[in-house]
């Protein structure tokens, strides 16, 4: 097994001289931070000048005054109804996240009434408490200060009474001169949307209501109707089958309601000595999706292949189509047939899904699914999603309209047209010439800037609603905090428009007090109402939908490029928030950034000089209908031939100071396929530039699969980092895969014997299991840390100096054939090791192992030498290189904008406002100080005092870390070694597939790893090219 | 002459400085009335009055002004018949029923608002609360009425070391020096006055005779500890605050509240047992009882008119007529950020009293720092205390040291044994 080579980067692949530099390295960066030294650096004038000045302003600073601070009190309207609030005690408010794709149940932490962080719900349906990045991320958006604070009119300042009677004023004019008025919304899951919007069509009936997605699946909905008779979105329950194959389908990471599917795929993807089965998933894609990723076997196909994949398949299943032809690849072909065997080895327990918005590729797999007798069982035509209802095709027909001007009021609820659909100008005169035009976007938006007026919507944790995922699924939203500014919800402004005056909040209870009948508070207190309906629903009718496939393919001409979401920024809506903007593409591992994926092959091919090591990669000029883009180049492995991948939802230029100018747009390139969106397109051309571009990638350092600089010695290759193994040699033994660490175990040396081992007999013994199976690689937990542990985010040009503060990082892995690899997902934070090499050689003690096991790290010691990041074997350490949360400045420069005087460096989480997202529990770090995973010890601290208060003893599971709780598939475990009966204690003693990474080096870390099981049946394709000139 | 002048002139300056110096280090001086040597049984008389006073009428009643009812003061004048008051007293309600005419005519004036019948109060009690009223409207200086003493004797004797301490051992130093030089300087010019005049003249410089080039060395050494010394403990200290003791935006005295009235702390600091904040009372919490507690002793209405109005409650309406205020105390015991505690774990679980940290803060009439919040002053006590190991089921985790008790081999199990030093106890 420890032959077996992985890789994070083309470099490391390759084992260039830059790679093996860089490797040697702890810190990877060229750029000095000082500022002002241009020329030749400080020299000993200036650091006395400098020495001599904060001496002085230390001293001045210290003799003055100590600062005198306020105690405020939580004071109490006693007039009104008000929940008690303990100040320094946190409530928790069970609320909903949805963004028209991604849906997740949640609570809302507060602290003296103030949102600052998401957990998941565990008792809702659906998500079981699991939560997406984005639901994470999504209490910063909160705290935005682009929100506007009040509505606007021609993008002046206003008030809610100008507005209202002018806007109604207006509507009437329209309505009664028989104009008519379009109402542009994005998916509509919430039913009091559509009560709201109801009450307007009524008041206004020459209404039309547009409603569409940025990223659509209108073509499932329509094939559906063709093969179902209704257009609906079925559920999919991926736990009921052996069998998954997936073309292009993105369902864990950007597809619809991915937290719900993600749960209900992981629960067979995780063998155990009891159950040592798994569900077999194969996955046809043109790029790698992080569903990809997670397969046991991928295809790369074109996306012009997809069709005939499908085609290929149905025909050997058993379906009769014409149009039958061998792919191009003899893998592939291969793949579609052994496919084949083992669906109708699994009928009825099998899935075939697609994410690509095509009517003749989703009847495809719709007739295969019939033929394969699935529906009723992995396919729940009973319980359908409301999410992703938009309408391509109204859309197109709305453009049409638009142009020749037949709409006289235009009024945007939440939708960003100019920004997120390809007919952007169109939309933009029809705005500029509207008699009326309204947004409620909640900033001054590409769209909403050209609107007469703006009236703001509230953030979701301010307001009230319903959100239906699913028939008879509901999920409530209540306020967490009063509306920090002067904003209304979009649904009550439109009641208001329509003469109803009932306030939301009213509205909402009363629709919720219906729903579940009685009052209103039970419902929102839980946060969710199920009545689902048992699984089935009607059958595909195979021939029809086989009848309505158009089964002629059309040749590509030139490279095909391929349009994906990715799964922090998805559309685009949320580019604003800065932790998303900082979460690294689970499989690409850039960040800040859109770019364009090339194959390997390509850059083999074209003899490409790509060298991320040094993350200075080439900027390329992509046509694509005779339009001119330019944008940095990745490798991508595993990405079909002839393909080239481009992520939408980048290049906002009215997000904010963290989303604008991101990356590029590329919406104006999604193309219209008989109304219906498609994002794919060919007879682009690739052309690399001599510009160079550094990239805010974070993947090709912090590397460790190769030992630091030995002088003089070829690099010693590690291999018991990743282990893996498969489900074949997992049966017959439960070792499989991690055979080596019974000798490691009796071999066990140490570089450190003079070290005493801590004592551990008694009390607690925190440490943590990472089932490297179940990591899909989300990125949830990453958010999740951040926001619980005040980490800073640093920005593109900082993740580029390899500067970032991330305590928890999610290492991806390659390994097999580049032209298509395994990938495996590991999540890396401290692993808090009982014999820490980091521990061992700070000179001022600052970190120090506490008798409960943890790594204490005591910022408010360090001196900054960086010893310890120097020396710790999992590069898990982070230092404070600039002031970004403006912990240590003085008053007059804190100028809101930034807390240093670097140039290029930029502060995101500055503001008043967005501090007040900071976890109050947890210090901010200073300039100058290493800061790293602390196992989220105000959590141990704050379930050790539960405890105590009630005199008993400390529960397993009551003490589970941020990114523990975030995680959507349990990947990560957290527990007292010492506590045997604890999930954890039993994992460590009892799993076969326990490993700790350089266990060899005996290091004792607390964090230990489940070996990798790829449910294949041969060993998997090993073949790797060494050193091939490429 | 320009010498002298300038000299002069120094040594006023420093006179000033010093005086200034020290003024701002004194604590102002409690005023203690002089105890009049009168009838000690008629003293005894009026305390007992003034208790049952404070007891029973204040909410309602004061000496010289008009609360919810008339002011007291010659309240024995207005009634014909003294054994009338009694009766009122006891039960107005049933001399109104009687006809009784000035009776009457004050339930009229006073909005026919009921005044609570006493009839426990006998009527020796209600005669010593007319004692008392009388005495204070007279202006009689009651012995037991004099101000609370200070709480000087139980201020720790480290409570004046702060940061001015230095400065003052540097000046005094400094003035020791040049008087020396002074000294010097005088001794010459008279050496040359007398040599002017033509006597031969011993040299009583100092020069040789103190700075001679061996104790000047030992000097300056010790000098230069000294300082360096003080310099150090002056920079520890420069974040401390011990024995602050800011004015407040009202003079909200805890020696009446906690010592004379005897409310529990937990009757504001209402969060101390559960979050790592004690909590300061919002004005909800004051509003319990001074809806009622219209005046107080030593400011009368003018501290307590201050929380209406940051409450909002109009006195004469009976009713919360506004949203309230924050009142913004001035923070006394700041912890720097990167410290974490928990008032809970130390109270509610720790078991440790408020005093212990706070001080005798029932005898405080403006709430001060008590503890010198240094972090030596932290982990002394984490060495110390004694963990309630056997009480509390949370401590079954340590297996060694409960047999070890048991066994008797070790006698108690402080917080410092079970990791209450590490770093990240505190530091997160």
């Amino acid at each position: 097994m420890s032959n077996k080579k992985y890789w994070t980067s083309l470099d490391e692949l390759n084992e260039t001289p830059q790679y093996k530099e860089q490797a040697s390295k702890e810190f990877n960066y060229e750029v000095d931070t000082n500022e002002g030294e241009e020329n030749g650096g400080t020299n000993r004038r200036d650091f006395l000048k400098a020495m001599g000045f904060s001496v002085s302003v230390a001293a001045l600073a210290s003799a003055c005054k100590i600062p005198t601070n306020k105690a405020i009190p939580y004071t109490i309207d006693t007039r009104k109804a008000v929940p008690e609030v303990v100040p320094g005690v946190a409530d928790y408010f069970a609320s909903t996240f949805c963004d028209g794709c991604d849906y997740v149940s949640v609570l809302v932490k507060t602290r003296e009434g103030r949102p600052i962080k998401i957990e998941g719900n565990a008792d809702a349906p659906l998500t079981l408490g699991g939560t997406s990045a984005r639901a994470q991320a999504s209490v910063l958006n909160l705290y935005d200060v682009t929100r506007l604070a009040t509505p606007t009119i021609k993008n002046k300042k206003s008030d809610w009474k100008t507005v209202d009677a002018e806007i109604t004023n207006k509507l009437s004019a329209i309505t009664q001169s028989g104009g008519k008025i379009a109402l542009v919304t994005g998916t509509i899951a919430s039913p009091i949307t559509k009560k709201a919007i109801e009450k307007f069509v009524a008041k206004y009936p020459s209404t039309t209501v547009v409603s569409y997605d940025a990223i659509s699946n209108y073509a499932t909905r329509k094939a559906n109707q063709i093969s179902l008779g209704s257009a609906i979105i079925p559920s999919i329950n991926f736990d009921k089958a052996d069998v998954i194959v997936g073309f292009n389908a993105d369902f864990l990471g950007t597809g619809i309601s991915s937290i719900e599917n993600a749960k209900k795929y992981i629960a067979t993807r995780v063998p155990s000595k009891e159950h040592p089965q798994m569900s077999r998933h194969h996955q046809f894609q043109s790029t790698m999706s992080m569903t990809g990723a997670s397969a046991d076997y991928r295809y790369p196909v074109n996306p012009s292949e997809e069709k005939q994949a499908l085609i290929n398949l149905l025909a050997a299943i058993g379906g009769t189509v014409t149009g039958v032809k061998s792919l191009a690849d003899a893998k592939t072909n291969e793949g579609i047939a052994k496919v084949a065997k083992e669906l109708l080895a699994t009928k009825g327990k099998s899935v075939v899904l697609s994410g690509t918005n095509d009517l003749d590729i989703q009847l495809l797999v719709n007739a295969i699914n019939g033929i394969l007798g699935n529906y009723g069982s992995t396919i729940d035509t009973a319980n359908t999603y409301n999410l992703k209802s938009g309408n391509d095709e109204a859309l197109a027909t709305l453009a049409n309209d638009l142009k020749s001007g037949s709409y006289k009021g235009i009024i945007l609820l939440g939708s960003n047209p100019i920004y997120n659909t390809p007919y952007s100008d169109i939309f933009k005169e029809a705005i500029k010439k509207a008699e009326l035009s309204v947004s409620t976007a909640d900033r001054t938006d590409e769209s909403a800037q050209f609107c007469q007026y703006v009236c703001p919507n509230s953030n979701y944790l301010e307001s009230w609603d319903i959100i239906s995922p699913k028939t008879g699924c509901y999920g409530f939203v209540q306020p967490t905090i009063v509306t920090l500014f002067d904003t209304r919800q979009a649904q009550e402004s439109l009641m208001l428009w329509a003469g109803d005056t009932t306030p939301i909040g009213t509205f909402v209870q009363s629709e919720i007090a219906a729903l579940t009948g009685g009052s209103y508070q039970p419902g929102v207190q839980s946060g969710f109402f199920s009545n689902v309906s048992s699984v089935g629903g009607p059958s595909a009718n195979v021939a029809a939908t086989i009848a309505a496939v158009k089964t002629s393919i059309v040749a590509p001409k030139g490279m095909e490029v391929y349009f994906y979401e990715k799964v922090s920024i998805g559309d685009g809506a949320h580019a604003n928030n800065p932790f998303l903007q900082e979460l690294p593409d689970p499989i690409a591992k850039v960040t800040w950034d859109n770019y364009v994926c090339i194959p390997y092959s390509y850059a083999k091919e074209k003899g490409l000089d790509v060298m991320p090591a040094d993350k200075r990669v080439p900027v390329a000029k992509v046509t694509l209908n005779g339009k001119t883009i330019e944008l940095p180049v990745v490798v991508q492995f595993g990405q079909a031939t002839n393909t080239i991948a481009i992520a939408l939802g980048y290049g906002r230029e009215r997000a904010g100071r963290a989303g604008d100018m991101v990356g590029k747009n590329v919406y104006s390139f999604v193309k219209s396929n008989n109304g219906i969106a498609a994002y794919t397109l060919d007879g682009a051309t690739l052309e690399l530039t001599d510009k160079m571009y550094e990239l805010g990638l974070n993947q090709t350092y912090h590397t460790l699969m190769e030992d630091n600089k030995l002088p003089g010695k070829k690099l010693r290759y590690r291999g018991m980092v990743v282990k893996e193994t498969t489900l074949k040699d997992f049966q017959k033994n439960e070792n499989a895969g991690n055979e080596d660490r019974e000798k490691i175990k009796e071999e066990l040396h140490s570089l450190y014997d003079a070290y005493t081992p801590n004592d551990y007999s008694q009390g607690h013994h925190w440490g943590m299991s990472v089932d490297l199976n179940a990591c899909i690689g989300c990125g949830a937990c990453v958010v999740a840390c951040s926001v619980e542990n005040n980490v800073p985010v640093v920005g593109r040009r900082q993740v580029y100096r390899s500067q970032e503060m991330h305590w928890l990082r999610i290492d991806r892995y390659y390994n097999g054939n580049p032209d298509n690899p395994d990938v495996s997902f590991q999540p890396m934070m401290c692993q808090h090791c009982n014999n820490a090499p980091c521990e061992n050689v700070c000179p001022v003690n600052a970190t120090n192992h506490s008798s409960d096991g943890l790594n204490q790290m005591a910022y408010n010691r360090c001196i900054g030498t960086r010893y310890c990041a120097n020396n710790c074997p999992y590069k898990v350490r982070r230092f404070n290189w600039l002031d970004y949360q403006g912990t240590d400045s003085f008053g007059k420069f804190n100028d809101g904008k930034r807390s240093f005087t670097d140039t290029e460096a930029q502060s995101y989480m500055f503001e008043d406002l967005t501090r007040m997202v900071l976890n109050p529990d947890v210090v901010t770090r200073t300039r100058g100080v290493i800061e790293k995973c602390s196992f989220c010890v105000q959590r141990i601290q704050e379930g050790k005092l539960n405890a105590k208060k009630e005199g008993r003893t400390l529960k397993d599971g009551e003490v589970r870390t941020a990114c523990q709780t975030a995680c959507p598939t349990n990947a990560l475990i957290f527990g007292d070694q010492n506590n045997k009966e604890s999930v954890l204690a039993k994992t460590f003693d009892k799993s076969g597939r326990n490993y700790f990474i350089f266990e060899e080096q005996h290091f004792l870390p607390a964090v230990g790893y489940q070996v990798k099981v790829r449910n294949k049946a041969e060993e998997p394709v090993r073949g790797f090219i060494q050193n091939e000139e490429i | 002459m320009h010498s002298c002048k300038s000299i002069r002139g120094i040594l006023t300056l420093i006179a000033l400085f010093l005086s200034l110096t020290l003024s701002t280090n004194s604590y102002s001086a409690v005023a203690v009335p002089d105890v009049n040597p009168s009838d000690a049984a008629a003293i005894d008389k009026a305390k007992q009055g003034m208790e049952l006073f404070k007891a029973n009428c204040t909410s309602c009643h004061a000496v010289d002004k008009k609360v919810v009812g008339p002011a007291l003061a010659g309240v024995w004048d207005r009634w014909e018949n003294s054994a009338d008051i009694i009766a009122w007293v006891k039960n107005s309600q049933k001399l109104i029923a009687s006809g009784h005419p000035y009776a009457n005519k004050i339930f009229n004036e006073y909005n026919k608002s009921v005044m609570s019948a006493f009839p426990q109060l006998s009527d020796d009690q209600i005669i010593n609360i007319l004692t008392y009223v009388k005495a204070k409207s007279a202006g009689v200086a009651l012995p037991f009425e004099a101000a609370p003493a200070p709480a000087a004797g139980t201020a720790p004797a480290t409570s004046d070391k702060g940061s001015s301490d230095w400065y003052v051992y540097m000046l005094i130093s400094f003035l020791l020096v040049l008087a020396l030089l002074l000294f010097n300087v005088t001794s010459k010019l008279d050496k040359v006055i007398r040599e002017k005049a033509g006597e031969k003249v011993e040299d009583v410089s100092l020069d040789k005779k103190i700075f001679n080039r061996k104790t000047f060395k030992v000097l300056l050494l010790i000098g230069s500890i000294l300082l360096v010394f003080n310099i150090f403990n002056g920079a520890i200290d420069l974040g401390r605050s011990q024995g602050y003791e800011p004015d407040q935006p009202i003079k909200f005295s805890h020696a009446l509240h906690v010592g004379q009235n005897k409310i529990e702390c937990q009757y504001c600091h209402t969060a101390v047992e559960k979050s790592r904040h004690a909590s300061i009372p919002g004005t909800q919490i004051c509003m319990n009882c001074h809806k009622y507690v219209q005046q107080g002793p030593k400011y009368g209405k003018d501290e307590i008119s201050k929380i209406y109005s940051y409450a909002g409650w109009d006195p004469d309406q009976q009713k919360f007529v506004k949203a309230p205020k924050n009142i913004e105390w001035v923070k006394i015991h700041n912890l720097p950020d990167h410290v974490y505690f928990n008032h809970s774990q130390h109270v509610k679980v720790g078991g440790v009293k408020c005093q212990t940290c706070h001080g005798k803060v029932e005898e405080y009439e403006v709430m001060k720092q008590f503890a010198p919040l240094s972090m030596g002053w932290c982990i002394n006590c984490h060495r110390q205390t004694e963990v309630k190991f056997s009480e509390n089921k949370y401590y079954s985790v340590f297996q060694k040291y409960q047999q070890e008790l048991k066994k008797g081999t070790k006698a108690k199990v402080t917080v410092e044994d079970i990791g209450g030093t590490e770093c990240q106890k505190c530091h997160y």
